[in-house]
C-alpha cells in the first residue's frame, strides 16, 4: 500500500501540486489522467524520489517515508518507468538491468559476467522478452527498451521485502498498437506481483487497463472513480472542468476563411510515414490536424516545412509550385514554423526579450551612429504591450519568461516577419492556462490578418475549438475531413472514431 | 519526428553492427605497418619494433589515464602538469635517497603526487560542478607551477639512480618500462570491463543523470576516475624520468596532445561511453608507428606535423559519426 | 599577450612622468663628488632565484657588489613582465636614480620601458639577451650603456666543429633542431650548416625537429638508429635537453659514449655527461660573468672610468664569449665554475667582447 497525503510541490513560487491525496493498493492498476500541466508528472516524480515534496507526506504501508532519491524509492519498492526512457544506450541490457546494483555480482573485486547474464535472463523472462542480455540497449526498439525498463523495475522484487509499486509514465506514447497490447497483457500478468500506476493521455487506454482512475486538474485530484463506472467522455469532462467552452477558444472571433488558397497539397506522400495527402489551406483559416502519434501528422508537417522531402505528390504556395529543400526555403516562401521545442528552436534564450523581438527587425533600431538603445527599447516596449507579454522589463532574458510568454514572443517574431502560412506544432505545450488564452487570441489576430494556419494541437478539444476545419489522419492517410465552423463544432467522439 | 528518429536508429543499428567499424583502428594500424614494411627496409625488424615499443611506453600509460576520464564524457587536460610535478617529486626523492629503496620510494611518491593532483581535479569538478575542461586546465598549471617552484625551472639529474633499471634493463628484448606499460593497460582494461567502477564509467559516459537515477554514485566515480588518471600520469612520469635520466618541469611538454589524440585515433569517443583503454593502446601505436615511419622515410619535419594533424582530423571526423548517433538517442 | 600588455601601458606613461621628475632631482644631487655613502645601488633583475642559471647569475652580482662595497639588490620577475618593470621603477624611485641596473628582460618588449625609466631617472643600465631590434644603447647616451647577447650562429657552428673533429672529420651525422620558427633554433642551425659547408667530408644524414624536448629527441634518435644504424657517427643537438634525450636513446641500446653528441646551454646534466665522456661538448654561457660584469660595465660608466658615448659600437651591443665545454676542459671547467666560486677580473670590461651584434 502506497499512500500520498496532502502532497504539495511548488516550483519557484508556482504551485504545481496543491494538496494531493492518492492511494495505490496491492495488486491494483491505478490510472492517472489530466490535461497537460495538471500535475501528473510532478506527482510521479515525488513518488519516484527524483524530486522532494514541498509539503505533505508519503506513506508506505502506513509508515511515513522520506524519498530523497530514486534509490530510496527503490528501497521502498517503488520504481518508475520513465517517459523519457532511462536506459543507458551504450551499456548492454544486462548492465542496464543491474546498474547501480551490480555489487551482488562482484567476486574477488571483479564482476562475474556469467552470473550477471543469468540474472538478466531471469528478469527478462518475467516480462516475456526474448533478447540477448549482452546486446546494447541502443540496438533495441523503443518497445523492447520499455520492456527492459519494466524488467528492471520488477527486479526490485528480489531485493525488497514488500509489494512493488511500478509507476508507468506515458508508457504508450512511443509504442505501436501491437506493442501496447503486449505491454497491457504483461501488466495484467504481473498484477499479482506488483501494483501499477498508469499515466496516459489516452483515456480509452487508461480505462481499459486500470481498476481505478484518478483525475487531476490544476494541481489537485478532482475525481476518483472505479474504471468500470466511467466513460472517456466523463473523464474528459472532469479533466477539463467545464462544459462547452466556446468562448475559451474565442469562437465568436472565428470568421469564415477567405477564398484564396495559401497552401495547396496534392497527393503528397513519404515512404513509411504518410501517403496521398491532399488539402487546401485558405488565407485566414485554421486547419486542425488530428491523429494519434504515428498517424503521420508529425512527418507531414516536417515535409511541409522542408525538414524532409516527400516521395510523391506536390505542393503549391499561393499558386506557385513549392518544393522546399530546407526550412530556409520554406521561410523564403512565406512559411513560418512554431516548434514545440521552443527552447532550442524558437528563441535565443540567453538574449533579452527586447533583443529577441528586435532580432529580425534590427534595422528599425539602427541610426547612422549604430544601434540606438532607446530605439530598441521603444520598439520592444511597443511589442510587449501589443502582445500583452507579462515581463518585468524588456531586458529580462527570455529563459526567465513563462512558457506562455515565450510562445507569444515566438508568434510575434513570425508575425512581424510577415509569414503568410504558419505551422503551429503544439503551440500551447507547457503553457499555463492564462497564457493559453493569450496564444489563442494571437491565433485569431493572425487569422484576421489573413494568415493561414496549420495547427497540430495538444488536445482534441483545442483542435476543434480553434479550427475552421479538422483533418483527421490515421495510419498515414487522411481518414476524414470535418468542418468546424463557429457555432457548429463537431463532437470529439466523431473525430476520435476516425482516429482509431 | 518519430519516423526520423526511427530511421536514424535503424541506421545506427546497422552502423554499430558492422564489426569492421569497431576494428577500424586496428585495420589502420595493420595497414600502416604493412605499408611501412614495404616502403622502408628496416621498419619490420626486431630492433625497430623494440624501439617503437619503447617510444610507446610513456604515451600508452598516459593515454590509458586520459581514456578513463574521456569514457565518462569528461576531458583531462592536466596530463602535462601532473607529469611535471610527479617527475620532479620523483627526481628529488631519488637525489635525497639513493639506492634501490630510494628508487621505490621515488616511484611511489610520484604515483601519489599524480593521484593527488587527479583527485583534486575530480573533487573540484564534482564539488563545484565545474566543467572538467576548466578544472583540469587549472590543475595543469597548478602542477606545472608546483614543479617549477620545487626545482626552480632547473633540471635534476638522476643519471645513475636505481630507478633507471626500468629503462635500461631488458626482459625479452624489451625494456621493463614497456612491460610496466603493458601491465598498466591490462589492469586498466580489467578495471574498465570487469569491475563496478568500470561499468559506472560507461554508465556516466552514456547518461550521467540516468546513472545517478539508477543509484550509481556519480560523484565518487568521477573523483576515482580522475585520481586513477592522475596515477597513470604519475606512472608515465616515473617511466619518463627512468628513460631520460632527469626530472624537470618540461618533461610532460607536448604529451597531452599525444595522449588525447591517441585516444581519439583509437576510437574512444570524446562524448563518452564508447571506446576504452585497448582502443587507446591501438591509437598510441598508430601515432608512434606513424612518427617512427616518417623518420625512416625521411619525411621533412614540417610535413610530419601536417600528417599528424591530418590523422587527428580524420579520427575526429570518424568520431563525429558517433556524435550523430548520440543525437538520435 | 600584446593586448594585455598594452592596456597597463597607459598607466605606466603617467608614472614615468612622475619618475622623470624624481630623476631631475637626482641629477641635481649628482653634482657633488662621489663618496662612499653615495655609492650607487647595484641591481640585478632576473627571472627567478630558484633556477640554477639565474641563481649563479645572482652570485656573480653579489661577488661584484662585495668587491666594491656597494649596496646590492636582486629583483625577480617570476616570469611576469609587469612585475619586472614595476620593481625596477620602484628601485629607481627609492634610490633617486642612483643605481646601476643589469637586467635580463622577461620579454624583448620589456626592455624599452625599462631603459626609458632608467634614462629618465638618471641611472645606468645594461640589458642582456632580450631587446627590441630597434632599441640601441647609442640612442640613449650615456645611461643605456650596453646590450650583451650570445651568438647562436657562432656556437651552433663551434659545437658542430667539435663534433666533426670528434668523428675524425668525415662520416655521417644527424641533427636535432629546436622549434621550427624559434630565433635561437634558426641561429644555431645556421651555424651548424655553415660548419658543414666547410667540411665537405661530413654528411648531414637527417635534420629533425624535436621542439627543444628530451622526450621527442629520444624517440627521434631511436628511429634514426633503425634508419641509419652504424652510419650515424655523431649527433648534434641545438640544446642540451635534446642532447640528453639522444644520449638516453643511445644508452637504452647500450651505445652511450660510442657516438659523440653535442648540445648547447651548459645545463648541469649535460656538463656531467661531458665529464663522464658520454657527451662531447656543450656551450656554457657563464651566468656568473653575466651577473657580475653586467653590473661592472655600467658601474664603470657611471663612475667615469669610460664615457659610453665615446665607446665603439662593438662595446655597446656585443656578443659575449661563452665557453665551449669539451671532454678536454670538462674537469677544469667543473672545478672552476661548478665546484668552486668562479674568479673574475671585474676591471676587464671588454675582455669577452667577441664582436658587434648583427643588425637584422
Amino acid at each position: 500500500m502506497l499512500t500520498a497525503e496532502n502532497l504539495r510541490k511548488s516550483y519557484a513560487g508556482v504551485e504545481a501540486l496543491r494538496g494531493v491525496s492518492f492511494e495505490v493498493r496491492p495488486g491494483e492498476v491505478v490510472g492517472l489522467v489530466g490535461e497537460n500541466g495538471a500535475g501528473k508528472s510532478t506527482l510521479m516524480r515525488l513518488l519516484a524520489g527524483t524530486q522532494r515534496p514541498s509539503g505533505g507526506r508519503i506513506l508506505r504501508d502506513g509508515q511515513p517515508v522520506s524519498l530523497a532519491s530514486p534509490r530510496d524509492a527503490n528501497a521502498m519498492g517503488i520504481a518508475m518507468v520513465f517517459q523519457e526512457q532511462s536506459l543507458i544506450l551504450n551499456l548492454s541490457v544486462a548492465e542496464n538491468l543491474f546498474l547501480g546494483q551490480d555489487g551482488e555480482f562482484v567476486r574477488h573485486g571483479l564482476i562475474d559476467r556469467r552470473a550477471l547474464r543469468r540474472a538478466a535472463l531471469h528478469q527478462l523472462a518475467k516480462v516475456g522478452l526474448d533478447i540477448d542480455p549482452d546486446r546494447r540497449a541502443g540496438e533495441l526498439s523503443f518497445a523492447q527498451r520499455q520492456m527492459v525498463e519494466l524488467a528492471k523495475a520488477l527486479a526490485l522484487e528480489d531485493r525488497v521485502d514488500r509489494d512493488l509499486v511500478i509507476l508507468l509514465d506515458e508508457p504508450t506514447s512511443v509504442l505501436e498498437q501491437a506493442e501496447i497490447d503486449l505491454l497491457f497483457s504483461r501488466v495484467r500478468d504481473l498484477q499479482s506481483r506488483a501494483s501499477f500506476v498508469f499515466v496516459s493521455h489516452r483515456l480509452d487506454e487508461v480505462l481499459a487497463i486500470s481498476d481505478r482512475v484518478y483525475v487531476m486538474r490544476d494541481g489537485a485530484v478532482v475525481a476518483e472513480a472505479p474504471a468500470s463506472a466511467v466513460t472517456p467522455a466523463d473523464l474528459h469532462q472532469m479533466m477539463v472542468g467545464r462544459g462547452v467552452r466556446t468562448e475559451y477558444y474565442l469562437e465568436s472571433r472565428q470568421e469564415p476563411p477567405r477564398s484564396d488558397v495559401a497552401l495547396a497539397v496534392r497527393g503528397l506522400g513519404q515512404q513509411g510515414a504518410f501517403r496521398d495527402v491532399s488539402f487546401d489551406l485558405h488565407r485566414g483559416e485554421v486547419l486542425g490536424l488530428a491523429g494519434v502519434i504515428g498517424s503521420g501528422r508529425e512527418a507531414l508537417i516536417r515535409v511541409l516545412f522542408g525538414f524532409e522531402r516527400p516521395d510523391a505528390g506536390g505542393m503549391e504556395v499561393e499558386g506557385q509550385a513549392y518544393a522546399p529543400r530546407s526550412p530556409a526555403d520554406a521561410v523564403a516562401r512565406g512559411l513560418g514554423f512554431v516548434p514545440s521545442e521552443r527552447r532550442t528552436e524558437g528563441l535565443v534564450m540567453t538574449l533579452s526579450l527586447g533583443a529577441n523581438i528586435t532580432l529580425a527587425r534590427i534595422r528599425e533600431a539602427m541610426t547612422p551612429w549604430g544601434l540606438s538603445r532607446s530605439k530598441e527599447q521603444a520598439l520592444a516596449r511597443d511589442w510587449i504591450s501589443r502582445l500583452g507579454i507579462r515581463t518585468p522589463s524588456a531586458d529580462t532574458p527570455c529563459r526567465n519568461l513563462s512558457g506562455g510568454n515565450q510562445q507569444k514572443v515566438v508568434l510575434a517574431k513570425w508575425r512581424t516577419a510577415g509569414s503568410r502560412v504558419l505551422i503551429l506544432d503544439h503551440p500551447t505545450r507547457g503553457v499555463d492556462v492564462g497564457a493559453k488564452e493569450e496564444v489563442f487570441r494571437l491565433i485569431r489576430d493572425l487569422c484576421d490578418e489573413g494568415v493561414a494556419i496549420l495547427l497540430v494541437a495538444d488536445t482534441l478539444e483545442e483542435t476543434i475549438g480553434l479550427s475552421h476545419r479538422v483533418l483527421v489522419m490515421r495510419d498515414g492517410a487522411i481518414s476524414a475531413e470535418l468542418p468546424a465552423p463557429a457555432g457548429g463544432k463537431p463532437e470529439q467522439v466523431r473525430i476520435v472514431e476516425h482516429m482509431v | 519526428m518519430t519516423t526520423t528518429a526511427g530511421k536514424g536508429r535503424a541506421s545506427a543499428r546497422l552502423w554499430t553492427s558492422v564489426p569492421w567499424r569497431a576494428l577500424a583502428p586496428v585495420v589502420v594500424l595493420a595497414a600502416l605497418c604493412i605499408a611501412l614494411g614495404l616502403a622502408a627496409d628496416n621498419f619490420a625488424t626486431a630492433g625497430n619494433f623494440a624501439r617503437i615499443a619503447t617510444s610507446a611506453a610513456v604515451p600508452a600509460v598516459l593515454a590509458t589515464g586520459v581514456t578513463l576520464v574521456i569514457l565518462m564524457g569528461g576531458i583531462d587536460l592536466s596530463v602535462e602538469g601532473a607529469m611535471a610535478v610527479a617527475a620532479v617529486v620523483a627526481a628529488l626523492v631519488l637525489v635525497a635517497a639513493p639506492g634501490a629503496l630510494g628508487a621505490v620510494a621515488a616511484a611511489f611518491a610520484a604515483l601519489a603526487a599524480g593521484a593527488a593532483l587527479g583527485a583534486v581535479s575530480g573533487a573540484i569538478h564534482v564539488g563545484l560542478r565545474a566543467p572538467s575542461f576548466m578544472v583540469t586546465l587549472g590543475t595543469w598549471f597548478i602542477g606545472l607551477g608546483l614543479a617549477v617552484w620545487l626545482v626552480g625551472g632547473g633540471t635534476v639529474s638522476v643519471r645513475d639512480s636505481e630507478l633507471r633499471v626500468l629503462a635500461l634493463v631488458r626482459l625479452g628484448g624489451l625494456p621493463l618500462s614497456v612491460w610496466v606499460a603493458l601491465g598498466t593497460v591490462l589492469i586498466a582494461w580489467v578495471l574498465q570491463s570487469r569491475t563496478r567502477l568500470g561499468r559506472a564509467l560507461f554508465a556516466v559516459g552514456g547518461g550521467e543523470d540516468l546513472a545517478a537515477q539508477s543509484g550509481v554514485p556519480v560523484g565518487r566515480v568521477k573523483v576515482a576516475a580522475f585520481a586513477l588518471a592522475g596515477l597513470c600520469y604519475g606512472l608515465g612520469a616515473v617511466l619518463a624520468v627512468a628513460q631520460l635520466g632527469q626530472g624537470n618541469a618540461e618533461i610532460g611538454t607536448g604529451r597531452l596532445f599525444a595522449a588525447v589524440s591517441a585516444a581519439v585515433v583509437g576510437g574512444t569517443s570524446l562524448l563518452g561511453g564508447h571506446g576504452g583503454v585497448l582502443h587507446s593502446l591501438v591509437g598510441v601505436l598508430v601515432v608512434v608507428v606513424l612518427s617512427n615511419g616518417m623518420i625512416l622515410l625521411g619525411v621533412p619535419p614540417y610535413l610530419q606535423q601536417a600528417v599528424q594533424g591530418l590523422l587527428i582530423i580524420i579520427a575526429v571526423a570518424v568520431s563525429l559519426d558517433r556524435r550523430g548517433q548520440g543525437l538520435v538517442k | 599577450m600584446t593586448l594585455w600588455r598594452q592596456v597597463p601601458g597607459g598607466l605606466i606613461r603617467r608614472r614615468t612622468l612622475l619618475q622623470g621628475m624624481a630623476g631631475l632631482a637626482a641629477v641635481g644631487a649628482m653634482g657633488r663628488p662621489a663618496r662612499a655613502q653615495d655609492m650607487p645601488t647595484l641591481v640585478n633583475s632576473i627571472r627567478s632565484l630558484s633556477n640554477p642559471y639565474h641563481a649563479t647569475w645572482n652570485q656573480g652580482g653579489e661577488a661584484f657588489a662585495a668587491a666594491i662595497g656597494a649596496p646590492y639588490v636582486t629583483l625577480v620577475t617570476e616570469g611576469d613582465s609587469e612585475k619586472g618593470i614595476a620593481d625596477i621603477r620602484a628601485i629607481l624611485q627609492k634610490t633617486g636614480g642612483n643605481a646601476v641596473i643589469n637586467v635580463d628582460p622577461n620579454d624583448a618588449p620589456d626592455a624599452r620601458p625599462i631603459v626609458e625609466a632608467c634614462v629618465q631617472a638618471g641611472a645606468h643600465v645594461l640589458t642582456q639577451w632580450n631587446k627590441p631590434a630597434d632599441l640601441h644603447p647609442w640612442d640613449f647616451n650615456p645611461n643605456y650603456v650596453s646590450h650583451v647577447s650570445f651568438d647562436g650562429v657562432e656556437y651552433g657552428g663551434r659545437t658542430a666543429q667539435v663534433l666533426i673533429d670528434a668523428i675524425g672529420g668525415s662520416g655521417g651525422i644527424v641533427a636535432l633542431g629546436g622549434i621550427l620558427s624559434n630565433t635561437a633554433a634558426i641561429d644555431r642551425r645556421t651555424g651548424l650548416e655553415a660548419t658543414l659547408a666547410a667540411n665537405p667530408n661530413v654528411e648531414l644524414l637527417d635534420f629533425q625537429v624535436a621542439d627543444w624536448q628530451s622526450g621527442k629527441a629520444f624517440d627521434t634518435t631511436s628511429a634514426w638508429l633503425t634508419r641509419f644504424g652504424p652510419d650515424i657517427k655523431g649527433i648534434w643537438a641545438a640544446n642540451d635537453d635534446m642532447a640528453i634525450g639522444a644520449l638516453e636513446a643511445l644508452r637504452a641500446e647500450g651505445l652511450q659514449g660510442q657516438i659523440p653528441i653535442t648540445g648547447i646551454d651548459g645545463i648541469q646534466t649535460a656538463v656531467e655527461a661531458v665529464r663522464a665522456g658520454e657527451m662531447t661538448a656543450t656551450v656554457f654561457w657563464d651566468p656568473f660573468w653575466q651577473g657580475a660584469m653586467g653590473l661592472s660595465i655600467p658601474y664603470h660608466a657611471r663612475t667615469g672610468t669610460f664615457d659610453p658615448a665615446a665607446e665603439p659600437p662593438e662595446h655597446r651591443e656585443f656578443y659575449g664569449s661563452a665557453t665551449v665545454v669539451t671532454t678536454e676542459n670538462a674537469e677544469s671547467f667543473y672545478a672552476e665554475h661548478i665546484a668552486a666560486t668562479p674568479q673574475l677580473d671585474f676591471e676587464d670590461l671588454w675582455g669577452r667582447v667577441s664582436g658587434q651584434i648583427r643588425q637584422s
